[in-house]
């Protein structure tokens, strides 16, 4: 007989529900923000028991703000509780975005791209690579939405539908959304009231339903007005106090915003953004750039930067975040420089790259436009040239040879071909123009056979 | 490699300094484990304590399994003791009562006649940030590092740097206490997968010339690389990313 003896696990306490099973850390549990490559910033979701703090220090845009509603309606989507700290929380879930529906829209495709990505892409394979490069996989700047059997850990959710009314009846009434005012009065110190309000409610939550039901706490403007006098140290005290709270409750999570002029040094002093990175699990900014129409020139297809501040790892050294990342891609060098967009229907998060052939701002995802110009020019040259004429003619030379000049010539071609061949004297001149008007700084986009070879 | 020989000396300051992309986490962890298992100091019987502004004991005892130190039973025996900072001293301006425990404690450790103890206060600066003046925590620190030298108990004290280059008033205070000064930095050249960050040891102004810890200059810093288990020290230019 073996004198090896399996080791029997001992009794794992059971997932709950919306969470999995961290991969770099067995003994903790994560959950998903709602943005599936948000998530692999984290390195997986956002660990029970740690708190994310997003930082939008640009006034014109509110994407911290959508990060919070992707918080709040991935919890409902997936049936945790979901507390919410603000005034105006019926506003705020009003502008929540929900899956598409069942209904109208049966399989939602998984990558779900928009329909211009997925245009784009059936034009890409239109494209001939070189044999060396055609098993490449595709190049890929972000991290695709989860299959089919994991969809309920992190849903995909589409900006442009709205939270039905009923859902969030229902979600009111048997407490899954739960929502603590922000007194500003009679406060030893502001804030300390919703502290101990959500010090009730997770103990009230830990008594009755136990560790099976995560809790999201989502506080998407502490500080604002609504909040009363905020001091720095009230932020600090704030965030200090809420992250204590959470390790004595594991079985929650919070996401934090600040507003947007609260966000920068220039509000909070030298190193406020370091202070506020080492008061919570995970620290992001996002620094858009509306402010900036340089930086908007300079990077078309996104909306910002993202900076990583801090990352949560509750129970390692090491952040789950630097093994498993795609997009930071820390496990093979150097860290990648990341940045968001965000398109009619999701938000996503990006690496960054500098554009091809330096300067030229569209991607190469469709024929550029000039190619398809030169069709266009191409096949009014052909008519031109015979509608007129008989076939012999155009195949004696003259009008014929003059198809296949390059854009540039054609002007002055076309006249040739009308004095060598008396007859078409009624060329059109409108043609001729047309065929001017398109030029193209940077490719040589006037031959289309470049690399046909 | 690092920490050098008896690195954290009885009845001195140990002051670590550390930066958001290059937390001294492991260095405390490291300290710990090698207290409880009795590497660093003779003594049979060890104490340590542990005041932390995030109470977290969970992530100690999880990190401490990693390098084989059961954290439970340290605590069952009493030998191992967490103080929850922000608990103590929640209504009040002034961090008296956690210097009153902390005292206490010591006193205990020293009437028992025992090894030696360890202090570790995981994070002082949360307390500037969250309200408290640098002069009260100025006096805590200094009454905290008398306290634990009249007990001959090693104190580590850590301590945020959020301005680099610009040393805060709490950190002139700390470095006038401190024996020997550790300084946890990142990168200069930003975030790296082969090098978590580099490691300076200087010598602060109490330190005597008995003691004979060699110091490590900034030009010539230790790297480190974070692993599950701890860190792996190495001298700058052979770590394997750059071989």
């Amino acid at each position: 007989m073996s004198s090896f003896k399996r080791r029997t696990t001992t009794k794992q306490a059971p997932t709950p529900v919306g969470a999995r099973i961290s991969p770099g850390a067995t003994s903790s549990f994560i959950t998903s923000t709602g943005i599936p490559s948000l998530d692999d910033i984290l390195g997986g979701g956002l660990p029970l028991s740690c708190s994310m703090l997003t930082l939008a220090p640009d006034a014109h845009s509110a994407y911290g703000e959508l990060v919070q509603k992707y918080f709040v309606a991935q919890g409902l989507a997936c049936g945790q509780k979901v507390c919410i700290v603000d005034e105006g929380v019926d506003g705020f879930l009003s502008e929540c975005m929900w899956t598409p529906g069942a209904a109208s829209n049966p399989v939602p495709a998984p990558a779900a791209d928009d329909e211009d990505e997925a245009k784009a892409s059936g034009e890409d394979a239109k494209i001939k690579i070189a044999w060396r490069y055609e098993q490449m996989k595709q190049f890929q700047t972000t991290v695709p939405a989860q299959n089919q059997s994991s969809e309920d850990y992190c849903r995909v959710f589409d900006l442009t539908c709205r939270i039905p009314e009923d859902i969030l009846k229902s979600a009111k009434s048997s407490g899954q959304l739960m929502s603590a005012p922000v007194q500003s009065e009679e406060d030893s110190r502001p804030g300390s009231s919703v502290l101990s309000a959500l010090e009730k409610i997770l103990a009230e939550h830990d008594q009755r339903e136990g560790p099976s039901v995560p809790v999201r706490i989502c506080v998407p403007c502490l500080g604002s007005a609504e909040w009363g006098d905020f001091t720095q140290q009230d932020i600090c005290y704030f965030l200090l106090w809420m992250r204590n709270l959470l390790r004595r409750h594991p079985t929650a999570c919070a996401s934090i915003s600040l507003p947007p002029h609260l966000c920068a040094d220039s509000w909070g002093g030298p190193g406020w953004v370091q202070k506020l990175g080492w008061l919570v699990d995970a620290s992001i900014t996002l620094a858009a750039f509306t402010a900036d129409p340089s930086l908007t020139a300079m990077f078309p297809s996104h909306h910002g930067m993202v900076h990583i501040h801090s990352l949560p790892a509750p129970t390692t050294l090491l952040s789950p975040s630097d093994k498993f990342s795609t997009l930071r891609g820390l496990s093979s060098s150097g860290e990648n420089n990341l940045a968001f967009k965000c398109m009619r229907k999701r938000m996503v998060f990006e690496t960054l790259h500098l554009d091809l052939e330096g300067g030229v701002g569209d991607r190469r995802t469709t024929p550029s436009s000039s190619a398809s110009a030169l069709n266009e020019a191409a096949t009014s040259v052909h008519a031109a040239g015979l509608r007129p004429g008989d076939i012999a003619a155009a195949a004696s030379g003259g009008a014929g040879a003059a198809i296949v000049v390059e854009l540039e010539q054609v002007k002055t071609t076309v006249p040739q071909a009308g004095q060598s061949d008396k007859l078409e004297t009624e060329t059109p001149p409108a043609t001729v123009k047309k065929l001017k008007a398109k030029k193209k700084v940077g490719f040589v986009s006037d031959r289309p056979d470049l690399y046909d070879f | 490699m690092f920490p050098p020989a008896g690195l954290p000396l009885p009845g001195e300051l140990l002051l670590i300094t550390d930066e958001l992309p290059s937390p001294a986490d492991f260095l405390l962890h490291k300290l710990l484990a090698d207290h409880l298992k009795h590497v660093r100091g003779s003594g049979t019987q060890t104490r340590c304590l542990v005041l932390a502004t995030v109470a977290d004991p969970a992530r100690w005892k999880h990190i401490a399994a990693k390098s084989n130190v059961n954290l439970d039973q340290h605590v069952a025996s009493q030998r191992l003791m967490f103080i929850d900072v922000l608990g103590r001293v929640q209504s009040g301006e002034t961090l008296r009562p956690l210097y009153d425990i902390v005292q206490a404690e010591l006193g205990k450790a020293a009437a028992e006649d025992e090894g030696r103890t360890l202090v570790i206060l995981d994070d002082l600066s949360p307390l500037e940030w969250v309200g408290y003046t640098t002069l009260e925590l100025a006096r805590f620190s200094r009454a905290l590092s008398a306290a634990s030298r009249k007990a001959n108990a090693a104190l580590v004290i850590r301590h945020h740097t959020v301005t680099p280059g610009d040393p805060d008033d709490l950190l002139r205070h700390l470095l006038q206490l401190a024996a020997y000064h550790v300084d946890v930095r990142p990168l200069a050249s930003g975030r790296s997968g082969a090098v978590s960050g580099e490691i300076a040891l200087h010598a602060g102004a109490c330190s005597t010339p008995t003691h004979q810890v060699k110091a490590i200059p900034r030009s010539s810093a230790l790297q480190y690389r974070l692993t599950d288990a701890g860190a792996t020290f190495f001298d700058k230019g052979t770590s394997a990313g750059v071989l």
